[in-house]
């Protein structure tokens, strides 16, 4: 809302300086946003919030300004004449309950021209187009008194003034030039033939005031809020008049309104007051008294307010109180306050008027129901989550939730296990028909919700590869030759039979050369251990869209995967490195952790023994290490410390020098006793298909 | 022959004292010991000497290669242990580092601030039902108080509580823990929310907000003022001061907008000081002389972050209305409570400056960098 400070003069002799009435209304709420110098005027441009409708008028405006500079707002309301009768038409409503109140003023013999300065002035100044002296009248009333009149072009209407639902297939052209195809939901202004307006909202081309008009049908009325909002949402318009409708115009001004308008409109433009015909009823305001005590008043706000503060601050309102005893008063607020129903809406506005800043500042000694603690633990173990993969050297993203749903439908549907269904998560693989779609979506590209975290992933991947951006190598100290690592925790949604699962989920990327993908085994390997998850396996998987991958399970129960998404994939998501992925259910994996325990290690040396081995490529390295772990004696553990693909190696063979590592939890192991078990494995090994000793 | 072999140990001496490259080391030991060195001549005389004497000056002459030897391999082996020195102003090795996201680590710190005034973290759920997202927050359907919260509808089979959207603001949560336990309440919520806005430097259709709130019997609004003001003065500076405006939301009443103090140009700081009396510049306090100059810099330039203004809105806040507590069967005779909201975004922007909510999902690595552990 725009007003101007020479038109609040028209009810209150405002002195003091605009910048500091600028300061006072944003600290009693009414926040001004801007606040300009126009020749000698002062243009405030407010925030009205959806409570005070009473703001939407400089009536409303000056008598908020009266209440901050402790003044009285006397108001001359103009004397509503409702004479002579109008008889050439009648008025009609259809339903009082969308329209309550309806007055019809008739003026004769007008000439329509330009407003005179002055109205110009207003006009303009308070944000407003001008249009004629007779449009621009009711413009005028509008933003005094804050009830929207419509004049029509008396001898364009014929018959009578009907208020109705419009019927299937009507429509209008509005004043605008636009047509609108109306429908039951628009509440209408018509005559006996046509549509002559939409009530509330705009009026129609076919009887509106031009320069030729010689007699004006002057509307003012009260519509239903709930009528008007629904009409104008259902047409798509949005005008000064709708604005003020839907939050509601106060009745018991309507007469004077539309009589000083009337009035002005046959002094400026030689006309006469013809007409007067209301129909329906007023709408009676019930008086609502409320009574307060000031002791609860100062429990809600911290303070110990005088009655006598409270009493000359809410009379300042224009509100009456009245004194009861035991430090209760009764407040009933002002005609133009239907917002003020209950006693925290008087201990409003007394606390905005005296002023938020002199309430003190406390901190209070907070108790709270343990039952609260136990729901607590799920942000901190994300963050606890979160903060070890920062520490593998991973870098935390955030992604959009939402993601097109072609992408997802293609997404990572594999054989979803009916173990992992049972335990009801898995949502990272969960069947894509079961993706979650928006039934108002802004683009295409964010219609569903995510049923995975790839997408997200590779999207910031393409970002920052598109660029060189890679994690600086440690190694040579140079960038761009590292490969990238990042991880984000966010939900996953999908639909289940119960509903829908949102599931909180990590996902975990490293783009590079394939030996990356052990970084991401590795990490993944880091975090199980992290939440004490032990009796984890890595189980052969087939995903879409990865070439391959692995499962993590404990037990029947799938914690999620971790593969490599395959060419056709890397082609589509335009990413420029094979990408690793990994993804974790933390809903499971917060149910299978463990408590950190202490586990006692020996004290004895570990003792290490090299094989050199070629491996023929059918067969997983798993197997080998099977074997190893079947004979292990004293076996502490495993690692390929080189890899060869020299001339003599077949290209169906892969080699490497596997290091065995021994040690006893009793004694410190001889040479000779690592040796033989040593030659134990030697000796399994070579009898094995595909796997020969170097 | 006394007097040359006294003589060959001085100049011995003379030399290795001067020599400390192992090479140099070798070509003394031929010097002194090698084939044609005076030690051979000296020693290749002695059958010419007396029988008796032989034995002695043989001696003699062993003992002195023995001294020469040992120094030098002494000092060879000294020498070779020594390590060469390397050039340390080559440009170094920069480590690569993990990181958090930034709105983790605000939204964290956020959280810990109030945790340690007692209150307890408690996510919600991103899929709300209509119903706790407005209704029982006193926004009725239909009334022009929702207008500022459009909303994301989903796809899921309605229920008794109404359409499942995507929750266009934190403050649901407050229903569900209000409705899962009494007070007396403490609870913090971070997360995710949605609206269909446009993405542009400052708007975005997925952002994050932090809703707190606490309900008991004794709690008011110098309480919400003085929690509000402890976590402002935690968490940016404290300096800085917080301005509550009036103003209107459907779920709290009273209702506050909370300005903070610009920590930019600390213009309301400066203002708070009081006006400035012109005095010669010696006699002017310091404080006074560096508000002045503040002052006049920012009548030049006005401050980027607050527009010359010397406030920043930061959140929303209020009492939690009674229609509230009520919708969540508590008495609101017996308890009230207070509630407040913030967008993550907004205050991350404003304390590290970023200009454009895009970069926080963009997730460019320049951007995550600078925010490593």
């Amino acid at each position: 809302m725009r007003f101007s400070l020479n038109f609040i003069q028209e009810f209150l002799k405002v002195n003091i300086r605009p910048r500091e009435l600028a300061s006072f209304l944003t600290m009693a709420g009414m926040e001004v946003e801007r606040l300009e110098k126009r020749a000698s005027d002062w243009i405030f441009d407010i925030e009205v919030t959806t409570n005070r409708y009473d703001w939407l008028s400089i009536l409303g405006i000056s008598r908020e300004i009266a209440t901050i500079l402790g003044k009285k707002l006397k108001v001359n309301y103009p004397v509503s004449v409702a004479t002579p009768p109008l008889t050439t038409r009648d008025i009609v409503i259809e339903d009082k309950k969308d329209c309550p109140y309806y007055i019809g003023r008739r003026i004769e013999g007008v000439r329509v021209s330009a407003s005179e300065a002055w109205l110009q002035e207003r006009i303009l100044n308070c944000g407003l187009t001008l249009v004629n002296d007779i449009v621009d009248i009711t413009n005028y009333s509008m933003l005094k008194w804050g009830n929207p009149l419509h004049a029509f072009d008396a001898d364009k209407l014929e018959g009578n003034i009907y208020i109705r639902r419009a019927k299937k297939n009507e429509s209008l052209v509005g004043i605008d030039g636009k047509e609108r195809v109306l429908g039951k939901e628009n509440l209408v202004i018509a005559d006996s033939k046509k549509v002559i307006a939409l009530a509330g909202i705009i009026g129609g081309k076919n009887t509106e005031v031009t320069e030729a008009t010689k007699n004006i049908f002057l509307e003012a009325a009260v519509f239903s809020p709930l009528t008007v909002r629904r009409s104008r949402r259902a047409v798509g318009l949005d005008t000064e008049s709708s604005y003020r409708f839907e939050r509601v115009v106060p009745p018991h001004l309507l007469g004077h309104a539309s009589y000083e308008a009337a009035k002005l409109i046959a002094d400026v433009s030689g006309g006469k007051n013809k007409g007067y015909k209301a129909a329906g009823k007023r709408p009676q305001l019930t008086k609502k008294n409320i009574t307060i005590s000031l002791n609860s008043l100062g429990a809600y706000l911290g303070l110990a307010p005088l009655k006598s503060k409270v009493k000359k601050i809410l009379e300042s309102l224009d509100f009456k109180v009245k004194d009861l005893s035991k430090g209760k008063i009764v407040v009933s607020p002002s005609q133009s306050r239907f917002d003020i129903k209950s006693e925290v809406d008087v201990y409003e506005e007394f606390s905005r008027i005296y002023g938020y800043d002199k309430i003190p500042d406390q901190i209070p000694f907070l108790k709270r129901n343990l039952a609260t603690s136990s729901q607590a633990d799920y942000y901190h173990f994300k963050g606890e989550l979160a903060n070890l993969v920062a520490l593998l050297g991973f870098k935390e993203i955030i992604t959009y939730s939402l993601e097109e749903k072609e992408q997802l439908r293609i997404g990572l549907s594999a054989d979803v296990s009916s173990e992992a269904l049972a335990e009801g998560g898995a949502s990272a693989k969960a069947g894509d028909k079961d993706v979650i779609e928006l039934i108002n979506p802004l683009r295409s590209q964010e219609n569903a919700l995510r049923s995975n975290l790839l997408f997200g992933m590779a999207k910031s991947l393409r970002h920052n590869l598109n660029r060189t951006l890679k994690d600086t190598s440690t190694l040579t100290g140079t960038g761009n030759q590292g490969s990238l690592r990042l991880f984000e925790i966010a939900d996953t949604y999908s639909k289940s039979n119960k509903g829908f699962l949102e599931t909180p989920t990590l996902a975990l990327a490293v783009s590079g050369k394939e030996g990356d993908f052990f970084l991401l085994k590795g990490a993944l390997e880091k975090i199980l251990s992290f939440l004490n998850i032990s009796n984890f396996e890595f189980k052969e998987d087939s995903l879409n869209n990865f070439t391959n991958s692995l499962k993590v399970d404990v037990g029947n129960c799938n914690l999620g995967f971790l593969g490599k998404l395959d060419q056709q994939q890397k082609k589509n998501l335009d990413l420029k490195e094979d990408l690793f992925f990994a993804q974790l259910d933390l809903s499971i994996c917060a149910k299978r952790r463990g408590q950190k325990k202490y586990k006692p290690f020996s004290p004895y040396p570990v003792i290490w023994r090299d094989i050199s081995i070629s491996l023929k490529k059918s067969i997983k390295f798993k197997e080998v290490e099977g074997v190893i772990k079947a004979k292990g004696n004293y076996l502490a553990g495993l690692a390929i410390v080189d890899v060869y693909g020299g001339k003599d190696i077949l290209p169906e063979y892969k080699a490497f020098t596997l290091r065995i590592f021994y040690q006893s939890t009793e004694k410190t192991l001889t040479s000779s006793e690592v040796d033989s078990f040593h030659n134990q494995i030697r000796q399994s090994l070579s009898q094995q298909e595909g796997v020969s000793l170097r | 022959m006394e007097n040359e072999i006294k003589r060959l140990e001085e100049e011995f001496q003379r030399d290795f004292q001067q020599v400390n490259s192992p090479k140099e080391l070798e070509i003394l030991k031929i010097k002194y010991l090698g084939r044609k060195s005076t030690f051979t001549q000296l020693f290749s005389r002695i059958p010419t000497l007396a029988k008796e004497e032989r034995g002695t000056w043989g001696k003699r002459l062993n003992t002195f290669k023995q001294k020469i030897t040992s120094l030098l391999e002494s000092k060879i082996s000294q020498v070779k242990s020594r390590e060469e020195k390397i050039d340390l102003t080559p440009p170094s090795i920069s480590p690569e580092s993990g990181s958090r996201h930034i709105l983790s680590t605000v939204s964290e710190k956020i959280c810990s601030i109030f945790e340690k005034l007692g209150f307890v973290t408690i996510e919600g759920k991103e899929i709300e039902e209509e119903w706790y997202n407005f209704e029982a927050l006193n926004i009725p359907l239909e009334h022009p108080s929702r207008e500022a919260f459009d909303t994301f509808y989903l796809d899921l089979p309605e229920k008794d509580k109404g359409k499942y959207l995507l929750r266009s603001h934190t403050s649901p949560s407050q229903i569900r823990v209000m409705q899962g336990a009494k007070p007396p309440l403490a609870v913090i919520s971070p997360g995710r929310v949605y609206r269909p806005d446009e993405v542009d430097a400052t708007h975005s259709f997925m952002f994050h907000q932090i809703e707190g709130f606490a309900v008991d019997k004794d709690i008011n609004f110098a309480h919400l003022k003085g929690v509000l003001l402890h976590f402002a003065r935690e968490f940016f500076s404290t300096e800085v001061e917080l301005r509550f405006r009036p103003h209107f939301f459907p779920f709290t009443e009273p209702s506050a907008e909370v300005d903070i103090s610009c920590f930019i140009c600390r213009r309301q700081k400066i203002a708070a000081r009081g006006p400035l009396r012109p005095r010669s510049e010696a006699s002017e306090p310091r404080q006074r002389r560096e508000d002045r100059k503040q002052r006049t810099e920012n009548s030049k330039n006005k401050c980027s972050v607050c527009k010359g203004k010397g406030w920043l809105e930061i959140l929303g806040c209020g009492m939690i209305h009674p229609k509230v507590l009520k919708a969540c069967r508590i008495d609101s005779k017996k308890y009230k409570g207070f509630a407040f909201g913030m967008g993550l975004e907004r205050i991350a922007m404003l304390k590290y400056g970023i200009d454009d909510i895009r970069l926080f999902y963009e997730n460019d690595v320049r951007f995550l960098r600078q925010f490593s552990l």
